[in-house]
Formats: C-alpha cells, structure tokens, sequence
C-alpha cells in the first residue's frame, strides 16, 4: 500500500507532508519527554524492526500469505506517539534507499500508516482491552480488532486521496495527470485487498505476537495497560462493556463513505424530478421489477416533497466538496443526534425516577 | 508447508545483498559518485520534482532520459537497475494504469476486437503520465542511492534544516537493519531446517507470531544496550553529526545543472 | 593514595536477581586487574557499575573519592569527566558499534563531548592508525569481521585517552589471531599509569594481562590475589566454574577424566 511517486499530484503531497509535521514534531516531543534519553536507541532498532517485520510474508487462514505493517503491535508496545515515529521513519527509509513507496509522497504514506494507523490502532486497543489482565484473551482480540481496523483506515486513506486526484487535477485533454480512477472505483479496488487479505495479516500478526509477549514479555505490554488489573482482580465492569460497541460504532461511522459507490438512488428514495428524468427512470424501472414507472410523480409525492428541506440534502453538506467527507460528516452529525436524544431521554426519565 | 519461511528467506536475502551492493557501487569511480552529496541531494530532488509538476509527457520522458543518461555515465549496471527498479516499477504501475486505458472518457483511438472496450486517447495519455513520472522518479532516487553512502546522503540533508536528531536516528536504523534482517534470517533458517513433514496452519500462524515477537524482545534488549554503549562514552540527550563536505568548483558547477535544468523541465512542463 | 575504585558492601537487583550481594574491593591507580568468574558470576554488572551506567541499591561505590550515585551525574562537568577518564569495551561490539561507520563511531565520544572539530578529526586519524584500522574508515559496522569489530570497539574508547579501561571478556568469539592481536594491544597499553580492569572467564588470558584478580561467584567476592596463586588452587577454581573435569582421550592413555581446562 505504500503510494509511489507519480500517482498524487505535488500539491496533494505538500499538503499530506504538511498534515504529517505537527504529528511528528508533537509525537518527538512527546517521546522526548517519555524516555530521554532513551528516545535515539529505542526509536532506532525499533524503526528497523517495523522494516523487517514488512518483510516477513504471513500465513493466513486459507491458504494464502500476506504482509503486515505492524502498525497495532508498534502501538501497543511503544505507544501511539511511539509508534508514528518509528513506523515513520521505517517508511523513509523504505521509499529513499529502497525506492518502496515515492520520496513526494512519504507525507502520504506517513499519515496514512504511521500516522493515522497508529492512533486509530491505539484506541480501538485501550477501548476493546479496557483494563483486563495482561494476560487476558481479551488482549489478543483487542490487538487483532485494532490492527484488522488501522489498516483498513490506512488503505480507506489512501484510497480518498488517490480517488480525488481526477477531480483536480487533468490535463488540456481532460486525462488525468496523475491516479487516474476517480472515488468511486479507488475506493472499492484499495478495500477489497485490504478488508480481506492485508486486514487478515494485520490482525493475525498482532492478535499472534501479543499472545507471544503475554508469555513471553508480559513487561512489554505494560506501557499501554495503565491500571490493568492483576490477574486476581476482577476487571470494572459497566461502561467498559458497551466500549467494543463503541468502538464498532465508530468504525462504521468511517467506513460510510462505502455509499458513495452505490450508484443511483435507494428504491422509493426518488424526488418528483425523477420522474422526468430519463436515466432515473431507467434505474426506477431496473429497480422495480421492469415495470415502467408513470409519467408523472404522484399528487401526494407532488404535495409533499418540498414540505421540508434538510440541512444536509443527499448527505453532501453545501460547504463540502468531496462527497466521502461529507458523508462521514453526516454520519456524525446524525450518530451525535441520536446519541444527544437518548442521552437527554435517560437524563430526564432518571431525574423523573424517585432515587 | 513452509512455503512462507522460503518466500521471507528470499527476501531477507535479497534485500541483504541489495544493501551490500548499493555500498559498492556507492564507492566505485563513477560520474555522480564524485559530486558532493549536498549538491547531488538538492539536484536530484529538484529533478523529481519537476517531473512531478510536468503537465506535458515529452518533458517527463526527458527527466527519465536524463536518469538514464547519468546512471550509465556512473557505471551503474544497467541490466542490474532493469532487474531491481525499471521492471518492478513497470509491472506494478502498469497493472494500474491498465484500467485507466479503457475505462477514463474521452475521444475513442481503438476498439478491442472481440471485448468491445474502447481504448481512449486520455485513458492512454493518463496512464502514460502515470508510468512515466513513477519511472523517472524512481530512476532519480535509485540513482542518488547507488551513488552516495547512505552516511553521505543522510548528512547532506542537514541542508534541507532536518533537525540533526531526525539523521541519526535515521542512521541508527539503517546500521541495525541489517543485523535484524540476518537475526531473522538465522531463526527462519533454523526453524525451516527443523521443520519435518506438514505444518497446520494454526502452527504456520503461531511459528511467525513467535519469530516477530522473539525479534521484538531482542529489538528491546538491544536497544537498552546501545544507550547504555552510547551513555558510556558521553551521551546524555544532546546528538551531533560531523560531516567532512568540501563543496569544490565543479561542485558549483554540476549545482547549477541541476538547478538549471530542473527549472527549464518546470516551465516547458507547464 | 586515593583508590581508584572502592566498593564497600554493593549490592545491585536487576530485574529481580540479585547480581552482585554485599561486594566490597578495592582497585589501585595504575594496576592491572581481572575479574575472574564463570558466566553468571556478576562480572558485567559490576563493570556497568563501575562505569556509572548502573547504581548500587545499597553499600557504596567510589571513583577517586568520589562516591558514584546519579545525583552527581546530573553534574555536567563531573559527567564528562568521568566519561572520558573511565572507559568501557562492551562484550558485544554490536552493542558498543552503533554509528554508521568506523569514522563515527570514533569520533562519537569526542563529540559528545564537545572536543573542537579539527581535534577530533585529528584524534580519530590517530587511533584509527593505532588500531591498524585506517582502511576501514568509511566501512559500515555490518561488513566487518570479528575482530574488526573489536578493534573499533577498543579504538571507540581509547579515542578519549581514558585513566581506565574497563573490558568485558574481551577475547569472546574471537578467532586465535584476533585474540593475540588484542592481548598484545591489552599489554602494551598504559605503560603502568594507566588502571586495566578485565572481565574473562579465559583463565589462559589472566596471567599475561593482570597482576591481581578478583575470582567472583553468584555476585559475592570468593578469592583474591596475584594470578599465579589463584590458578594453583584446582579445588577453588573447580568450585567456581571455571575449571571443570570430563571425559576426554588422551593418545595411547585410553580414555579418562580429571580436571583440566581447555586454551
């Protein structure tokens, strides 16, 4: 998945090396304060570590074999701060002296993997593991749920970017100068080889090492397991166990933009206008079993139609011109309702409820 | 079935001995081997990037060209780069730039016979800038990597204002990776030797689990080490890179080539 | 005269062994001394904590008077005088290797502490001439051999012109030559004003390299004095480890065994 040269356009790249920079001068900083001056040696043999692990091909339920990022295991094991840095700097070193992966689009490749890999990796890992034992199964799934998750958030990044390239950026001819597949089928091509084999590998292997150190080097999972209970306590309970749906929650929120690539409109989502346009009536009738649909719209679809207009028509926001954004921004908006409505409901109910 | 163990072996081992003959040819008599690595750094970045902002093939084609033109008046051998960069390059962007030849719209140059896909004029141009940008530049990277020590090249871009802590740690990480790719060579070579008859799958996953997390322990214990080798002779946070660059005429000179011709390729690509 | 090390009652846990148990000895100026013991013995922590890069948890630890804890580390100036008086050449040359190549390798102590830029250009020449190693300059650490690597490992420390020279088993996995190339170096070092302090279970290097050991086991203090008596004591060094008796063949004798030890 590492993006070469010549597929996003220079601007594209700035930007990404831009977006990058805060991350890692933050992540340094961080780092810095953390270990001292442990942060040079311990980066080092790290980032040459996460390079040699890209190498290993996996086996995988099935049959086949993959590579991995180690993008979960660097979180777990470093830290989200940690992480970015040394998987970053695995990245650089790949793209400069092994030409795997382009120099203009190390930003690129930073952000999506080790940047945006290793946060979402680190969060779905503390929220799923909660505050089990060290040596708790619960661990290992948590690692396998946070890598299978990074690295498809990574190739959804990717994907984003390449896809918008032919919005932007085309030549006197109108052919695209640079990734030349607009959203639509950037993002199904880069998924489908992510959610099923590079996401398998991911998850094998951090779900497979953790299972190794809590034998091995329970001590190197501890950095990320602040108040993890010893193995006698018995783990809180309550609000860490709705934490996977959560965290399920907000995966779905970013996989929305899978909807873009339904083409056409939902079976009876149609406007009046529709109804007068050949191509939807095309889809209308496809949809409906071959019957052609009438004329006209309905009196009552007529009537009705425009009784409300949404903030949010067709979940592409006014202000947003890439459609993927605007649907993840939708279904936030929407999820943050819905979460607002039920949270004042209980809030309510339980202040009407005697103590 | 230890068809994964061979496949990694190979490729530990081929990137072994790609890294051992980068640093021979770093060091033989070639033209861009005896540049000053700033210059190279700064030059060969410019023609990247001017690659990258052509909107016209011709001058894309041209910065390859000239790619090409240096790695053989620096000896490089060219079947070697064919092998290693050109090839792989080819066949991976041209797998995806294949689609973009039928399926990008525009004025129809062809039909395919049976198929009935179009070939279009902007599918074939599209996938022709795609190619050739991820070519030349490739070829530009390659070459500032099989003419310069890596030392050299990381010290010389201390001229971009990296902070000096970013080039040893990236330094650090190349001088280890090699010992971590020959640590995993040994475990996977010992395991493959030990392996008799057909491994299940659950066994395939838990041996390659095992060999990465054994490879992280030691990641960690030698790295406690290292800071306690580098404390003993004086470390305490602060890190300093000593280069010995002496930029001399013709130094100059090859720095205003590149820049040259760079920004010339800038504005006939606009 | 101010001892240069004086340890009194040391103790020192990592990661819950217990590595050295209520030690105490004492290291004059300018003497050459082993450390004998088998693997395991605490010889290598207590280098480390003569080199201030450990910390006792109880007794005490002197350099020159000077009691060693981390509090007095965090003095600048008293840090990089320590660290360019004692000097340490780690077992493991991958350990002590961790720069790009030979030259920076040698040039990173002086660096670190802060030398003027010509003087460490000429310093390191110096030693790279004085190791034999001059032809490695530019070579990165994973293209040398064994004994190169040592070489640079002892240059890396010599370049500060250290008071004392802290080695640990510094003949392991070396080949013969290599191995004499370095116990010649060990003894022509220092000219008696210089401290050598060895960690070897080699009990064939002892004799040419020290005048006084120090036989270790389990982190406690057993046996000291001068290599000759020490080596006589088969009973002693059996009970350490580091001699031991198996069955081998010798030529027309048959086959039998009784305490020897291999060179």
């Amino acid at each position: 998945m590492h993006i070469p040269d010549g597929y996003l356009s220079p601007a594209s790249c700035a930007a990404l090396y831009a977006t990058s920079a805060p991350f890692w001068y933050v992540a340094l900083r961080r780092m810095k304060r953390l270990l001292n001056t442990q942060v040079v040696p311990l980066l080092s043999v790290f980032a040459a570590f996460s390079f040699v692990i890209m190498m290993f091909n996996l086996p995988l339920p099935g049959g086949t074999t993959g590579h991995a990022v180690g993008v979960s295991i660097a979180a777990i094991v470093l830290g989200p701060w940690g992480a970015i840095l040394s998987i970053s700097i695995a990245l650089m070193i790949q793209a400069v002296f092994f030409g795997d992966g382009g120099i203009t689009a190390i930003g690129a490749n930073c952000f999506n993997m080790a940047i945006a890999g290793s946060l979402v990796a680190y969060a779905l890992y503390r929220m799923i593991s909660g505050r089990v034992a060290i040596d708790s199964p619960r661990r290992i799934i948590a690692a396998g749920i946070a890598g299978y998750a990074a690295i498809n958030v990574s190739a959804l990044l990717a994907a984003i970017e390449f896809g918008v390239q032919p919005m932007f950026y085309r030549d006197a001819t109108g052919a695209p100068l640079y990734a030349p597949y607009p959203l639509h089928i950037a993002i199904p091509a880069m998924m489908i080889g992510h959610l099923t084999i590079a996401g398998l590998a991911e998850m094998v292997v951090s779900g497979g090492v953790v299972a190794y150190l809590q034998r091995a080097e329970p001590g190197l999972l501890r950095r990320t397991a602040p108040g993890a209970a010893t193995p006698n306590e018995a783990p809180a309970t309550g609000w860490s166990k709705t934490r996977p749906l959560w965290a399920a929650l907000a995966l779905l929120m970013i996989l929305t933009p899978l909807g873009i690539l339904a083409a056409g409109s939902a079976w009876g989502e149609w406007s009046p206008d529709d109804f007068h346009n050949q191509t939807a009536r095309t889809q209308i009738a496809a949809a409906s079993g071959n019957l052609a649909p009438p004329t006209e719209a309905p009196t009552g679809l007529r009537k009705l139609a425009n009784f409300w207009t949404a903030p949010m028509p067709r979940y592409a926001p006014p202000f947003l011109k890439n459609p993927a954004f605007g649907y993840i921004l939708s279904a936030m908006t929407g999820t943050g309702m819905i979460i607002l409505a039920f949270v004042s409901l209980a809030w309510i109910t339980s202040r009407r409820t005697p103590e | 079935m230890t068809r994964f163990i061979e496949r990694t072996i190979a490729g530990l081992t081929g990137t072994m001995s790609y890294v051992l003959s980068a640093e021979e040819s770093a060091t033989s008599g070639g033209l861009l081997q005896g540049i000053d690595p700033r210059v190279k750094v700064i030059g060969i970045l410019a023609l990247i990037l001017s690659s990258a902002l052509a909107r016209r093939l011709w001058v894309i084609v041209s910065v390859l060209a000239i790619g090409l033109i240096l790695a053989i008046a620096s000896r490089m051998e060219l079947g070697k780069l064919a092998r290693w960069i050109w090839g792989p390059a080819l066949l991976f962007t041209g797998c995806i730039a294949l689609p973009a030849i039928f399926i990008t719209p525009g004025r129809s140059v062809w039909t395919v016979p049976t198929l009935g896909w179009t070939v279009t004029e902007q599918g074939l141009r599209s996938a022709a800038y795609l190619l050739s940008r991820a070519e030349a530049a490739t070829t530009l990277t390659t070459l500032l990597v099989l003419t310069t020590p890596w030392t050299h090249v990381l010290k010389a871009l201390r001229v971009f204002r990296l902070p000096v802590v970013f080039v040893v740690i990236l330094g650090m990480t190349h001088r280890y990776l090699f010992l971590l790719m020959q640590s995993a060579f040994d475990m996977f070579e010992s395991r493959k030797s030990r392996t008799v008859g057909v491994l299940h799958s659950a066994d395939r996953r838990r041996l390659a689990a095992s060999t990465v997390g054994v490879l992280l322990s030691k990641t960690f214990h030698l790295s406690a080490d290292i800071h306690l080798a580098m404390q003993s002779r004086g470390y305490r946070g602060e890190v300093y890179s000593l280069n010995d660059f002496h930029a001399r005429p013709s130094d100059w000179c090859w720095l205003f080539v590149f820049l040259s011709v760079s920004i010339l390729a800038w504005r006939l690509g606009q | 005269m101010t001892p240069v090390f004086h340890a009194n009652n040391l103790t020192f846990q990592y990661n819950s062994v217990v590595a050295l148990s209520r030690l105490s000895l004492t290291i004059g100026e300018g003497k050459r001394v082993a450390l004998l013991g088998a693997n395991g013995s605490g010889k290598s922590t207590l280098l480390r904590l003569l080199d201030g890069l450990y910390f006792a948890d109880s007794g005490s630890l002197s350099f020159c008077g000077t009691n060693l804890d981390p509090a007095i580390f965090e003095d600048d100036e008293f840090a990089f005088q320590f660290r360019r008086r004692v000097g340490l050449v780690f077992q493991n040359p991958d350990v002590q290797l961790f720069s790009p190549t030979v030259f920076d390798e040698l040039a990173f102590g002086p660096l670190q502490l802060q030398w003027p830029k010509k003087e460490i250009l000429e310093r390191v020449d110096a030693v790279l001439d004085q190791m034999e190693i001059s032809h490695l300059r530019d070579r990165p650490p994973h293209r040398l051999s064994g004994g190169e690597k040592k070489r640079v490992a002892i240059g890396s420390v010599l370049v500060l012109d250290p008071d004392v020279l802290l080695l640990d088993e510094p003949t392991a996995a070396l080949d013969p030559r290599s191995q004499s190339q370095i116990i010649d170096l060990l003894i022509g070092w220092g000219d008696g004003k210089k401290t050598v302090i060895t960690a070897t279970h080699d009990l064939g290097l002892v004799e040419d390299i020290a005048d006084h050991c120090f036989l270790l086991q389990a982190g406690t203090l057993v046996a000291e004095g001068r290599p000759a008596e020490l080596l006589q004591d088969e009973d002693l060094l059996r009970r350490t480890n580091l001699i031991h008796a198996h069955r081998h063949r010798h030529e027309g004798n048959g086959v039998h065994s009784h305490p020897h030890r291999h060179r």
